[in-house]
């Protein structure tokens, strides 16, 4: 609100320059173009004007009550001078010119002291005095000139009134925007926690995509169809708000377990490439318990070697050798495909680095490529338990 | 098989040119952000946030223009009880004192229908009903200026015409300012034709007549200024309040655009696989649909490693339309995501605060500059528990002086600070202690 009663200051502040500035310069083009007034008074009355157009923008740079009482006061001895120098005769037609700069430039603060007691006091002294002087300058308190001014002053003080509490009201609406909106937030971020956080399924769907990125090339359509139905199925879960639950065992477990076995989630892996036209061989122990991340991690990495042996390897097996002791769990991914030079192909260019190096290091683990053209690929990966 | 080595991220056929991937976050990001679905601002298109900002940066009527003009019917009310009563005070004088009362009581008539319509119909005013309070008022003018011709002295007689400027009070909350001002402009030359042509043009009759035209012209031209102020000052408050949400984030969040697009980009995949689970699309997939599926591998990809890297601070600042375009932050160890609510909210006022009101600054140009961290430099201290978080502000937008008490005090609740100003530019080192392992 702090902020916002700020802004609301600004405003009315700016309002009562705008206010005070124009209807000051039209009763100058006013005055001037009577031609009633002596030059001398003529000259006198400018120059107060020009004081309080100064003092008025001013005000609403800093707001300070004491440019405010220089307005007045300037406007005041303007209004003065510009009657009192004039005759008898010609007083009517100055007065009706002098009605906006009564009426409006000498109101105009009104509008920024809604709460000042002094500047509120000061404001309606000039209001009075103004009225006083109009009224002895046409002779009579029912003259046009006279309901002109007070007529300025009611409207002034409604507008004063009026945007004042405006913006409270609007305030108090865009709060509740806000609160919406903060639940919004809060539903969306969560939202994109389960969607992120699913992500096995994520990982098969994404394999599944960058085949079909290839036109399905390399699979069998029956194969390829099984696996998007499956996908699908699952993706369709994860919109409806549900968590897949496995099925059959072609899925992936994506319970957020605090520990997973890795066995049967190996199975599924394996399920997937022999789809694909790639058999994995599983040798070693299959019942390792690890932390969900870390298992996530260590599946989404071989996965990404498993596809590598796939595609670019040029043989139909690959063999996946896991071991582990008391501090980690090991995995060699090998095949006896076509191998290339490590120096020829960077590492980054088979998206090793990314999609695996960088996984397992998230979670404390490593991982090692070692080929040789003619000779195979082996990578051996760690994670620990 | 390819013999060629090739990225598993890659995507797409050999050759094609088609859909070029995003090769980049912040491409992929721009991508998203083209998109006409979304706004520039981070939200999703049919979030709340996002309509209210909608519905507020439309022309015409706008959020909490209703009230404000409520008070400009008052206004227009009181200005044509005076009308009235000067007309009745003047009307014994008049030779033909029924035309100008016929155009008063079409006023009224008039008046009242709009009210009605405006209390049945909800706080609008279309094309059409803008184009029927012109023709209405047009013939009130017509009316007054017509019965009082004979009497030569268009200031000293005439009523409802002026009362026809007052009418465009209330039309200015609810229509965009250009048709207004359009307005606004016809009725101003109509009062000078009508001077010219009725009253004779002289140092006695003129200042009267330069009077009632400020009287006619000014009130409707100022509620033009007012109301664009406060449209300028709802949108403010409105991307204030909407940005603060940011405060409660986590440590690290997503964002909710970035939410937004994985939940659409789940539901593109799940479409494409379906459409080959059964068929639709034929196998080999044809160029187009394999196309749409490396993108879409791509898209998702990049949506689900970009993790939660980003802070709150990257959100407020990129969703917020002012400090999005006038500060910048720099943040490479994601320490925003430490702060404790407290010194997330005054890190953010006294951005609000550093950034004024944008308008002292070029376009493109940004104002503020922040800087969190390295930890451990002199003087900021870092334990198990707890680390001291250099936060540098660098600021152009707003001299020292004109920062007010809000800024300070905003600053204090980051941590205790220190400032200085060289070359016009301040620079406020603030400490800000933070937990080193958040709860949030």
């Amino acid at each position: 609100m702090d902020f916002l009663a700020q802004e609301r200051d600004r405003l009315l502040r700016s309002t009562t320059r705008v206010v005070g500035i124009t209807c000051a310069l039209v009763s100058v083009v006013a005055v001037v173009s009577s031609l009633a007034v002596p030059l001398v008074p003529l000259l006198a009355g400018l120059a107060c004007i020009a004081v309080m157009i100064a003092a008025l923008a001013l005000f609403g740079v800093h707001g300070s009550v004491w440019w405010t009482a220089l307005a007045l006061a300037s406007g005041l001895a303007a209004l003065l001078l510009l009657l009192a120098g004039t005759g008898p005769d010609l007083r009517p037609v100055v007065a009706s010119a002098v009605v906006p700069l009564a009426a409006g430039s000498l109101s105009a603060p009104l509008m920024t002291y809604r709460t000042s007691l002094v500047g509120l006091g000061l404001t309606a002294a000039a209001g009075v005095v103004s009225l006083v002087v109009v009224s002895w300058a046409t002779g009579s308190v029912l003259s046009a000139p006279v309901g002109g001014v007070a007529l300025g002053w009611v409207l002034l003080a409604t507008v004063a009134v009026w945007i004042a509490r405006s913006i409270p009201r609007v305030a108090r609406r865009i709060q509740s925007i806000g609160t919406a909106h903060r639940a919004e937030r809060q539903a969306s971020e969560t939202e994109a926690q389960r969607r992120q956080g699913a992500r096995l399924l994520h990982d098969t769907v994404l394999a599944t995509l960058t085949l079909l990125a290839h036109s399905g090339v390399g699979v069998s359509e029956q194969a390829m169809r099984e696996q998007a139905a499956e996908d699908a199925r699952l993706l369709r879960h994860l919109r409806l708000g549900a968590t897949p639950q496995p099925q059959q065992s072609g899925d992936y477990s994506l319970t957020r377990a605090e520990e997973s076995p890795l066995g049967q989630t190996l199975e599924s892996v394996k399920q997937r490439f022999g789809r694909m036209g790639l058999e994995v061989s599983w040798h070693g122990t299959g019942q390792v318990l690890l932390p969900t991340h870390v298992l996530d991690a260590f599946l989404l990495a071989l996965g990404e070697c498993l596809e590598n042996v796939r595609r670019h390897a040029g043989v139909g097996e690959a063999h996946v050798t896991i071991v582990h002791d008391q501090e980690t769990v090991r995995a060699m991914v090998t095949d006896s495909g076509v191998g290339f030079e490590l120096d020829a192909v960077g590492a980054e260019r088979l998206g090793f680095k990314e999609s695996v190096v960088n996984r397992l290091r998230e979670v404390g683990g490593d991982a090692k490529l070692f080929s040789a053209p003619g000779s195979g690929t082996t990578v051996v990966l760690e994670a620990p338990r | 098989m390819s013999r060629t080595p090739e990225d598993t991220i890659s995507r797409g056929l050999p050759g094609e040119t088609v859909q070029a991937a995003p090769r980049t976050r912040r491409e992929a990001r721009e991508r998203y952000r083209g998109n006409e679905r979304r706004q520039a601002r981070g939200l999703p298109s049919t979030s709340t946030g996002a309509r209210s900002l909608r519905q507020a940066a439309k022309p015409g009527a706008s959020l909490g223009a209703g009230y404000l003009g409520l008070g400009a019917a008052v206004l227009a009310a009181i200005e044509a009880v005076a009308g009235i009563a000067f007309f009745l005070v003047r009307a014994p004088e008049l030779t033909d004192p029924w035309l100008p009362a016929a155009a008063w009581a079409l006023y009224v008539v008039a008046a009242i229908a709009v009210g009605l319509s405006l209390m049945t119909y909800g706080e609008r005013l279309t094309g059409t009903a803008f184009a029927l309070i012109c023709v209405v008022l047009a013939c009130v003018v017509t009316l007054d200026f017509v019965g009082i011709h004979p009497e030569h002295d268009l200031a000293g007689t005439a009523s409802a015409s002026v009362a026809a400027g007052f009418a465009l009070l209330p039309v200015a909350t609810l229509r965009p300012a250009r048709e207004v001002a359009g307005a606004i402009v016809v009725l101003g030359a109509a009062f000078v034709a009508m001077a010219l042509v009725s009253t004779p043009i002289t140092s006695d009759t003129l200042p009267g007549l330069v009077s009632m035209l400020a009287l006619v012209v000014v009130p409707p031209s100022i509620a033009l200024f007012v109301v664009h102020r406060f449209r300028q000052l709802v949108q403010r408050e409105l991307d204030r309040v909407l940005v603060q949400s940011n405060v409660q984030a986590p440590q690290f969040a997503v964002g909710m655009l970035a939410s937004d697009e994985l939940a659409r980009l789940d539901l593109a995949a799940e479409k494409l696989l379906d459409a080959v689970a059964n068929g639709t699309d034929p196998l080999p997939l044809s160029d187009a649909s394999s196309s749409v599926a490396a993108s879409l591998a791509t898209e998702l990809r990049l949506h689900l490693i970009e993790g939660r890297r980003e802070t709150w601070l990257y959100h407020a600042i990129t969703e917020s339309d002012q400090l999005g375009r006038s500060v910048t932050v720099t943040d490479p160890q994601s320490l925003a995501g430490h702060l404790s609510p407290a010194q997330r909210d005054g890190l953010l006022q006294a951005l609000w605060q550093m950034v004024g009101d944008g308008r002292t600054s070029q376009p493109g140009s940004p104002v503020v500059s922040v800087t969190l961290g390295p930890i451990g430099s002199d003087g900021h201290p870092v334990t198990d528990e707890r680390m001291d978080v250099p936060v540098v502000f660098e600021s152009r937008g707003v001299p020292r002086r004109r920062l007010g008490p809000t800024a300070w005090s905003a600053l204090q609740r980051i941590g205790p600070y220190t400032d200085s100003v060289r070359d016009g530019v301040l620079h406020v080192v603030a400490h800000c202690v933070v937990d080193r392992h958040p709860t949030m």
